[in-house]
């Protein structure tokens, strides 16, 4: 009742390798429910911050001063829930990883697969790979509902060739389709800082190969990193701040095409997600060394 | 819950006996200062359950992390067919362990977990479902794993190890947590793998538990091999033939028995305590010297005895004496 009629291991063709480790990680991670609390928290806070922001935005448009006008910015509107979704993709990140050494069950997965950087790189892609599906999803959609709520307002989309003065002398509210300039960048761009933030958790936990500290280090740098450099002299965080994970979000984010106040403070778009791409792969760079040298 | 008389894993495995499945040599291992495992050569034969002894912190499970490549020796080697784990093409289909029952997330379901398992191994999905059924867990396969008592745990956890119908098989105190049904169903779960040619070996702190399930034993203290032999071996040469003699007059027995070339020690109830004649020869010497007798009874020391004696001055962790769960 209970044969096994695969082959004998010993001419069993092949190895156990990334393939099946990937759909090893996928069912692993899609039967906790951890998973799919985060992943409604992403789509929610994205598409509900978006209706809500961009609600708020339209009713102010008419009393808004020439700076303000300036900065309006109906796709960052949008991508507000990107503020949220970026600690939910950290812990995402992080507990594919810490969980497992919670747990020591990540002794369990290396024995099922002794080589160790394709457990790694296994996990990597199945998480990477929903938040990466999951983030473009949310980004599309808030970016669609937060247009269609300021359309609601009376927006109008400002005639292709407009400038900034354009934008502040506009009577009506305005809004951006995707074929707007910078619009389908910006909203991409949105989904790969998540996907970004998130395998930089996951580094972050095989690092420290645990939970609370992994999450603390991540929040850590996205939030307590700026306050520091903030406070040192300003020649030094004037040229640091650019390189923030945070600022690099949202040089990733912003439409800098009718923007003035960005200038120079941020990187382009996409330099910004380049530097991002880089501490990530540096941190995941680390992460397989440890994992190779450690005892599991 | 254990489903008794059911069918154990039939081998798909070749029955050809290798003499030697598990080799260990000059296994080292420290965390720090310590030593946990210290030049531990043993070998391991199929076909046989083999215990792996020794009190608790004595490198059992370090010895057994090594042998799966999760814990680096600091020196030595240990290779499975003459392979190290490392290079093993499907690992879970080649060798089965149950390292921590508790290593399971418990927001996930038993038969998840295995599926997961299986996944990474190209083992088929059925197999599943088969591996709960023989261990008793099919009416629990959608629980939750953090619901599980213990012995369930356990239980999922010898799921686990069995899911690639492995030929070698490890087991790291497979009885903690179970109920003496469940004991008794490892028992003879463990003896029906090693009937099928299989490699099995399976960790205790417990002398007698190993005396009832093995075959072969590899005994470690402080990291360091004390015996590499069989139960019946280990049980003769280690066992000393005791008689309890007692009689009115036990200071001319113990004369008489002293004479005839015994030795003698006397209890505080004044009974004695005889060694190196049997309960007949002492029956003759009494008589002999005219000492009446009212109690003559061969006192067995237990292998619990014998395991403490060896492994005394080795136990790091005073304090816990191990209670048995079965007779």
């Amino acid at each position: 009742m209970t044969t096994l009629t695969v082959a004998l291991p010993a001419v069993a063709p092949g190895r156990a390798g990334l393939r099946q480790q990937v759909r090893s990680e996928w069912t692993k991670l899609r039967s906790v429910r951890s998973t799919w609390i985060c992943l409604v928290i992403i789509v929610v806070a994205g598409i509900g911050l978006s209706a809500l922001v961009s609600n708020v935005e339209a009713g102010r448009w008419s009393t808004l001063g020439v700076a303000d006008r300036a900065q309006f910015d109906p796709v960052r509107f949008s991508q507000t829930g990107e503020f949220i979704s970026q600690f939910v993709v950290g812990v995402l990140g992080a507990l594919i990883v810490t969980s497992e050494y919670a747990t020591g069950s990540i002794r369990t997965t290396l024995a099922a697969l002794p080589r160790r950087t394709t457990v790694l790189a296994a996990k990597g892609l199945v998480i990477g790979t929903v938040v990466l599906v999951v983030a473009e999803v949310t980004a599309f959609a808030s970016f669609f509902v937060g247009q269609a709520v300021l359309t609601a307002h009376g927006a109008r989309t400002l005639p292709a060739g407009s400038t900034i003065v354009d934008q502040v002398r506009s009577p009506t509210i305005p809004v951006d389709s995707i074929t707007s300039p910078g619009a389908l960048r910006a909203v991409v761009l949105c989904g790969v800082y998540l996907l970004l933030l998130s395998i930089l958790a996951f580094g972050i936990g095989f690092i420290l190969r645990h939970t609370a500290g992994a999450i603390s280090a991540f929040v850590g740098v996205l939030l307590v990193l700026p306050l520091i450099v903030a406070v040192l002299p300003s020649s030094f965080s004037s040229s640091f701040e650019k390189y923030l994970p945070s600022n690099l979000g949202l040089a990733m984010i912003v439409v800098t095409t009718r923007k003035t106040d960005f200038a120079g403070v941020l990187l382009s778009p996409w330099a910004a997600a380049g530097m991002l791409a880089l501490y990530a792969a540096v941190v995941v760079a680390v992460a397989v060394v440890l994992l190779d040298r450690r005892d599991a | 819950m254990p489903r008794r008389g059911a069918p154990l894993v039939p081998s798909t495995h070749a029955v050809e006996p290798v003499p030697t499945v598990i080799e260990a040599t000059g296994l080292s291992k420290a965390y720090g200062p310590t030593r946990a495992v210290d030049d531990l050569s043993f070998e391991v034969r199929s076909g046989v359950v083999t215990g792996f002894l020794g009190p608790n912190g004595s490198g059992k499970s370090t010895t057994m992390r090594m042998i799966m490549g999760l814990d680096r020796p600091d020196a030595g080697t240990v290779t499975i067919d003459g392979r190290r784990y490392r290079d093993l093409r499907w690992p879970l289909r080649e060798v089965g362990a149950l390292l921590e029952a508790t290593a399971i997330h418990p927001g996930r379901s038993a038969s998840n977990h295995l599926l997961g398992l299986a996944q990474s191994n190209d083992i088929p999905r059925r197999r599943v479902d088969e591996m709960l059924a023989l261990v008793g867990l099919e009416g629990v396969a959608r629980r939750k794993v953090g619901k599980f008592s213990l012995g369930m745990g356990q239980r999922l956890g010898i799921a686990s190890a069995l899911i690639g119908d492995p030929g070698v098989l490890l087991f790291d105190e497979p009885i903690n947590g179970l109920d003496p049904e469940g004991i008794l169903w490892v028992r003879t779960l463990l003896q029906g793998l090693a009937g099928e040619g299989r490699t099995i070996l399976v960790s205790s702190h417990l002398m007698s538990e190993m005396s009832l399930t093995a075959t072969d034993l590899v005994v470690i203290g402080r990291g360091r091999l004390i015996a590499e032999t069989t139960v019946d071996d280990f049980i003769a040469s280690n066992t000393v033939a005791t008689v309890l003699a007692r009689s009115p007059d036990p200071d001319r027995l113990a004369a008489a028995l002293g004479a005839a070339g015994a030795a003698v020690t006397r209890r505080a109830d004044g009974a004695l305590l005889v060694t190196g004649l049997d309960a007949a020869s002492i029956g003759d010497a009494a008589h002999a010297a005219g000492v009446a007798l009212h109690e003559l009874s061969p006192v067995q020391a237990s292998l619990e005895e014998v395991f403490m004696d060896l492994t005394s001055g080795m136990v790091d962790y005073h304090g816990h004496v191990p209670t048995e769960a079965v007779a």
